[in-house]
């Protein structure tokens, strides 16, 4: 070998080597002037009310701080999925934002795994604070008594049901259920009277994720009693109540009668968005078990302008599961901002809160998101309250509303409840065996901190 | 495209192996720096295999043993086997490796194998433009992006595609088969997919067997089957293993395809374990549960592949 | 009767023409059967596409429209990822087609002891399951900050095409008679030069082969991207198109059919290129074959 040829032979290796190599040390290098932000952006693409409601606080946050960017990172995919690919980020530095869209279920979790920098520092000095209800302030309060994360409103359920359905099926415009039998003889009447609609959609399986388990099951198994998932005075896991087991009957009902959805529809990941984009707007849905949030897919500009909703749906509350007291039923949860611990610009990303929740800003949320007001301010405002029909009802509703056990152990207990109610929608397995299946998951999941019922 | 003759790299292959040649001027270079230089091109090739496909195995060898989560907890510990005892009492788990088998079973070893073969040797017999015609859109199904692929089958499997409106048409009964029949639905996606592979090797295989040979047992009044069996066959042989070798081991790890189309359901009806692997490591955030059962479904392919090998006695 | 390779010419005497020509038929038809059914979801994208009022159905237009390409040919849905796709792909393919062209030269050549293991694990790793690896790699990822890197992914596409890449360019490798590289090193060429002046040039389609092989499966890779990139503005098409159109309660029959097409057209065309030029398929098949 000619010595001069070695030398380029050497030069490819070492090249290919040192490129591996120094990929491995990259380090991030992020911009101390931007604050790189994510949340959900929703599946459906014509629905972009969060990315313009960011959009516009973007601008205002540049404009006060000159010098300063704002990244925006939307991550488009459906909910469950879109919590997985957070998880991802927050891992690395390299990926982690300088501030995250959490949902309140999930918040506990990833606090749990170090993702999240306690925010107490920030909220001392911040006036405004002393402006959230108490229940918003415990939110995203840990075990260790810091708080990680700033609500931006909160939520309730409730029932939306189909005024030209009705009345063709001969059923009251103000219908209001008084116990869970009532709302089946509505959908059966719905079946039997108005062919090629749904009659009544509660939503279930793993595919739409916690919508199944909160919308679906809890708005259930909360009317069947006292804590049906988690005893607070044992602090232990709750197996083998009959609640559970009641309450996935009546999914199995709904399903097994068909006065649900095609079972292939209900799990479909983005069922939900179709509800609000499709069914609903198009009079093909009854009787609609879902979040107070509906209405922001339907304003002015967001996508599906429909604004003659609240004359084409009616809303009734959720009642317990034979009327018992209170009568009604409803769950809350919501979504904060937080701060990655492994965020590079913390600092900047709370001004960013700071600046998304000025009286102003916080409302015009609110109203764009159809959101519960977690601001006694903006809680007050007239305007608020007039903004939109519906917010009435379901700010009604917070008295008698109950709250996920959102605990580290939560998201998996509720991926149990999803799997139990998609063995019960398709049929695979009976309701002892789903519930059965529910008790062991959970038992492993929870280490065995469990009570059973 | 696939009516060419088979030019020159098909025969490579048997070409055997002269005896190796006198290394070029380098009587003075001591053995072993020789050696070593011989080697060196290899080497980029030896760390980026190090690196990123031995690295991850051997991590993937550590991580099945703890308990790493993504989410939900402080630190990660040490367990054991215990993820392996879990497995293999969970019911998902097993239920997952049954539909692997099935879907291994009916979309390769069946499918594309048996389909593959089929049109290879329907092919010779064709006419040029039918040949033609079959060979293009055939491969155009293979070429074609995994999560494309997956988008068209879904098209051709829901309730209201296609599939169901020929059905009407022949006044076959119609069903939903993504819902009832899922694991079906994603073989036939897979066979829609992967059958080309098998086509062009046996392809290539069949014309290497002498004309002469063929000719002499149809003399002989051999039928179409028995000359399959006793002549066709066995002088495939060694293409056939290779082939049923990487056919198994590609669907093992197939998982766009199904993840668009059913994304494994619906209950659980259509998770084979990349699948389930997916959903225990990061929607059940149990990384390191997700991770065992990645390490078995590595087990499973490389016991697969030694056997393979073994069969074959590979000469390299 | 069109006179083509399988009628095998009037060498046969003792077979009637008739015989041949029903066995032909036969076999024209079974193609057709077969062909047909493979053909309709293909034609459902073509039709699709074109169709503004597409649904999951086959069926011809009433109207043609370019509508759905004009919706979709923007930089978000279209140009972004696709050029993210040729990036990625294009690196992972290069390396690739160096490192295993190198690797191969050393082992075609030169006899030694460790030849045989090397390539058996060769074999070996081409039919590892590299869905398997891919929560690891992901976890590895996080831990050396190669997580959400465009190069992270191209090295790791390398290494997972690497073997079969190898194994393959061995193969081809094998068929160039070494009495040409003689006269090379007897004019004092080196090892390096006469691999890239003799011994490539005469592989080119071996090299070619090898190259549309690795693109084409990168092109089509989902898993591999999804994992190891996280940001939007980085993903293939391979995942945005899963982004875009993955929500098929509300999607778009027909923008998704005119993206599928404009995203399955490179392959296609570099697949059409290569078989004109070679019988590509044949080349691969051939190789494959034990």
């Amino acid at each position: 070998m000619r010595p001069t040829h070695r030398p380029l032979l050497l030069a490819a290796a070492t090249l290919l080597t040192a490129g591996a190599l120094s990929a491995c040390g990259g380090g991030s290098g992020d911009d101390p002037d931007t604050v790189k932000i994510s949340y959900k952006q929703s599946t459906d693409n014509e629905i972009r009310v969060m990315d313009t409601y960011l959009a516009d606080i973007k601008k205002q946050f540049e404009k006060a701080n000159p010098g300063k960017k704002v990244k925006l990172v939307p991550i488009k995919a459906p909910d469950a999925e879109y919590y997985t690919k957070l998880q991802q980020m927050l891992r690395s530095p390299k990926t982690a934002p300088d501030l995250v869209y959490e949902d309140t279920f999930l918040i506990n979790s990833d606090i749990t795994s170090g993702y999240l920098k306690p925010l107490d520092p920030y909220l001392a000095k911040w006036k405004d604070w002393d402006q959230f209800i108490d229940t918003a302030k415990t939110a995203a309060k840990a075990a260790d008594g810091k708080t990680y994360g700033v609500p931006d409103g909160t939520d309730t359920r409730g029932l939306w049901f189909s005024r030209s359905i009705f009345e063709k099926a001969g059923l009251p415009a103000d219908w209001q259920p008084k116990n869970w039998d009532e709302i089946l003889d509505a959908a059966r009447t719905i079946k039997k009277k108005v062919p090629g609609v749904t009659p009544l959609n509660v939503y279930t399986g793993k595919p739409v994720g916690e919508a199944a388990s909160m919308q679906g099951f809890e708005m259930l198994a909360y009317g069947t009693g006292e804590d049906p998932l988690y005893d607070p005075e044992a602090k232990k896991w709750v197996t083998g109540s009959k609640g559970f087991k009641d309450s996935l009957a009546f999914v199995e009902t709904v399903f097994k009668e068909k006065l649900g959805p095609d079972v292939s529809d209900a799990l479909d990941p983005n069922f939900p968005t179709r509800v609000r984009g499709e069914l609903l707007p198009e009079d093909k849905l009854g009787i609609n078990l879902d979040g107070s949030w509906l209405p922001q897919d339907w304003g002015e500009g967001a996508g599906h302008e429909w604004p003659e909703w609240s004359k084409k749906l009616g809303l009734a509350h959720m009642p317990t599961q034979a009327g018992q007291a209170p009568g009604k039923v409803s769950m809350s949860g919501g979504w904060t901002w937080a701060i990655p611990s492994k965020a590079d610009n913390p600092d900047l990303a709370f001004t960013f809160i700071e600046t998304m929740q000025t009286k102003a800003n916080a409302k015009k949320w609110y109203v764009a998101n159809s959101g519960i007001a977690v601001r006694e301010d903006v809680a007050a405002d007239p305007s608020y309250v007039k903004a939109q029909p519906g917010i009435e009802f379901f700010t009604d509703l917070v008295a008698s509303t109950h709250y996920r056990p959102a605990y580290p152990a939560y998201p998996k207990v509720s991926t149990a409840i999803q799997e139990a109610m998609e063995s019960v929608t398709t049929g695979d397995a009976s309701v002892a065996d789903a519930a059965r299946g529910y008790d062991e998951e959970v038992e492993s999941a929870t280490d065995g901190e469990v009570i059973e019922k | 495209m696939t009516t060419a003759p088979p030019a020159g790299p098909g025969g490579v292959v048997k070409t055997p192996r002269g005896p190796d040649l006198p290394p070029p001027a380098r009587r003075s270079a001591p053995r072993a720096r020789r050696g070593l230089l011989r080697a060196l091109p290899v080497s980029p090739a030896v760390v980026l295999l190090a690196l990123f496909m031995a690295g991850p195995i051997g991590y993937c060898a550590y991580i099945a043993f703890t308990d790493l989560q993504l989410t939900g907890q402080a630190e990660s510990s040490f367990i054991g086997f215990d993820n392996f005892r879990e497995a293999f009492g969970d019911e998902r788990f097993l239920n997952a490796v049954w539909l692997t088998l099935v879907f291994t079973v009916l979309s390769s070893l069946i499918g594309q194998n048996t389909l593959g073969l089929a049109l290879a040797s329907l092919m010779r017999r064709a006419s040029k433009p039918v040949r033609t015609v079959t060979g293009a859109v055939v491969i155009t199904a293979w070429v074609l992006p995994e999560v494309v692929a997956g988008f068209l089958l879904y098209a051709f499997f829901r309730r209201e595609g296609t599939l169901n409106a020929v059905l009407d048409f022949l006044h076959l009964p119609s069903q939903n088969w993504m819902f009832t029949l899922p694991i079906l639905a994603v073989s036939f996606a897979n066979v829609w997919r992967g059958t080309a592979f098998s086509m062009l090797v046996y392809s290539a295989a069949l014309n290497e067997i002498p004309k002469e040979i063929t000719e002499a047992a149809e003399v002989d009044g051999a039928g179409g089957w028995r000359r399959m069996w006793h002549i066709t066959l066995p002088m495939i042989r060694r293409s056939i293993g290779t082939n049923l070798m990487l056919n198994t081991l590609q669907t093992l790890s197939v998982f766009g395809l199904i993840w668009v189309m059913t994304r494994g359901g619906p209950g659980n009806r259509s998770q084979t374990l990349p699948l389930f692997m997916y959903e225990q490591a990061f929607q059940k955030s149990m990384i390191g549960y997700g991770t065992a059962v990645a390490l078995l479904l590595l087990v499973v392919g490389s016991l697969f592949s030694l056997v393979y090998m073994r069969l074959l006695r590979t000469e390299v | 009767m069109p006179v083509t390779k399988s009628a095998g010419g009037a060498r046969a005497p003792r077979t009637p023409r008739s015989r041949r020509r029903k066995h032909r038929l036969a076999a024209d038809a079974g193609l057709l059967v077969v062909a047909a059914a493979f053909v309709l979801p293909l034609a459902w994208v073509v039709l699709s596409s074109v169709d503004p009022k597409a649904d999951l159905r086959v069926r011809l237009p009433d109207s043609l429209t370019l509508d759905n390409y004009d919706k979709v040919l923007t930089p978000e849905i279209t140009f972004t990822p696709l050029l993210n796709s040729f990036l990625l792909c294009g690196g992972g393919t290069l390396l690739t087609v160096v490192c295993s062209a190198l690797a191969a030269y050393p082992l075609s050549r030169y006899r030694s002891r460790l030849n045989r293991p090397f390539m058996l694990t060769i074999l070996f790793a081409t039919s590892l399951p590299i869905t398997a690896i891919m929560v690891p790699v992901y976890a590895l990822f996080v831990q050396v900050d190669l997580i959400d890197t465009m190069q992270g992914t191209i090295f790791f596409f390398a290494a997972s095409q690497l073997p079969f890449a190898i194994w393959l360019m061995k193969n081809f490798m094998d068929g160039v008679p070494k009495e040409l590289e003689e006269a090379a090193w007897t004019d004092g060429a080196s090892s390096f030069q006469s691999l890239l002046r003799i011994v490539l040039p005469l592989m080119g389609p071996g090299v070619a082969v090898v190259t549309v092989f690795s693109f084409v499966m990168m092109w089509g890779n989902f898993f591999v991207p999804f994992m190891l990139l996280l940001t939007p503005e980085q993903m293939p098409a391979s995942v945005s198109i899963n982004d875009f159109f993955g929500n098929k309660g509300t999607v778009v029959y027909g923008q998704l059919a005119a993206f599928s097409l404009l995203y399955s057209t490179p392959v296609i065309l570099l697949y059409v290129l290569i078989s004109r030029r070679l019988g590509g398929g044949f080349a691969l098949g051939g190789a494959v074959k034990g």
